[in-house]
């Protein structure tokens, strides 16, 4: 008589008891990995080499950021928050006006920052846009100072 | 008169919804974690008004280490960001890769404090170096700060 072995049937399941495990470590992972990441600015548009930008000084609004991160504006000591009070009314005459952004070369990065902040929040704060904003380059400094034999930047207010 | 005594209820901690919650958090991580290619704490100037770097932009860094000395970091956007000797390694590479694209985007991390000489020079560097579109990164400003 042939012997019947019993035959024990499984059930057909994925292990899933270890699944949280898994998952936490993987979140703890990405926790640990993940930083907080500061992808915002402000633009800034640099001139092309040979395209320098020439602004007319007589025509020009002129800023200028003072080492100790104080502001004068055409000369009138000034509190950022009014930069745009100021330049307004002669925005709105002349859209193209250019706005000369002078910081001292010993004045905090941030200072010359929240000047420019400023200037950039008016479309949106104001609804008027400051289109032509130069930034003078100590190189071009130079050019002025062996041109003219004196900075016109640091003398504007003089006399 | 007799009380039907009470059925102890076991204490349990229902642990049926742990995984699923585990895996929305996982995918929450890997939805918004980016690839970043600087990691250098840069104490970044405060500032209104922020736009959004270009995705692959390049970065340069400019920092102070513990002992006071100024510190550039340059990365193409595709590689993590390493030590270059100063704003003329800066223009080299700024150089190479206007070359290939113009109108390539270079994030300028430097640190608030820094006089503003050294941010100027390295910027006229990297005009020397054809590059046009840069992004001066900053952090939120706060209300009332």
């Amino acid at each position: 008589m042939p012997m019947k072995l019993a035959k024990k049937l499984q059930s057909a399941e994925i292990p899933t008891a270890s699944m949280a495990d898994i998952a936490f470590l993987l979140i703890i992972f990405f926790m640990v990995t993940a930083v907080f990441s500061a992808t915002k600015g402000l633009e800034f548009k640099l001139p092309k080499q040979e395209q320098q930008q020439e602004s007319e000084s007589e025509e020009a609004t002129f800023i200028k950021v003072a080492t100790d991160g104080s502001v004068t504006v055409d000369c009138r000591p000034m509190d950022p928050s009014e930069i745009l009070d100021y330049l307004e009314p002669k925005l709105a005459r002349n859209p193209e006006k250019p706005v000369i952004l002078y910081t001292d070369p010993y004045a905090q990065y941030q200072a010359m920052i929240s000047v420019y902040d400023v200037l950039g929040s008016a479309e949106q704060e104001r609804g008027f846009k400051v289109k032509n904003i130069s930034v003078p380059t100590q190189t071009e400094v130079a050019e002025y100072i062996e041109l003219f034999g004196f900075n016109p930047f640091e003398s504007q207010c003089e006399g | 008169m007799r009380f039907a005594r009470s059925r102890r209820s076991e204490a349990l901690i229902p642990t049926a919804s742990m995984a699923d919650i585990a895996f929305l958090l996982i995918i929450f991580f890997m939805v918004t974690t980016v690839h970043e290619v600087d990691r250098t704490s840069v104490n970044l100037p405060v500032a209104k008004i922020r736009e959004e770097a270009e995705k692959g932009a390049a970065v340069v860094v400019m920092t102070r280490d513990p002992v006071g000395e100024l510190v550039y970091k340059f990365s193409d956007g595709e590689n993590m960001s390493a030590q270059v000797g100063g704003p003329e390694d800066v223009y080299l590479e700024a150089s190479r890769l206007t070359y290939a694209d113009p109108q390539k985007q270079f994030v300028l991390k430097a640190d608030g404090s820094i006089h503003f000489e050294k941010v100027d020079e390295l910027l006229d560097r990297m005009r020397k170096g054809n590059v046009q579109n840069v992004l001066l990164l900053t952090q939120q400003q706060t209300e009332g700060g």
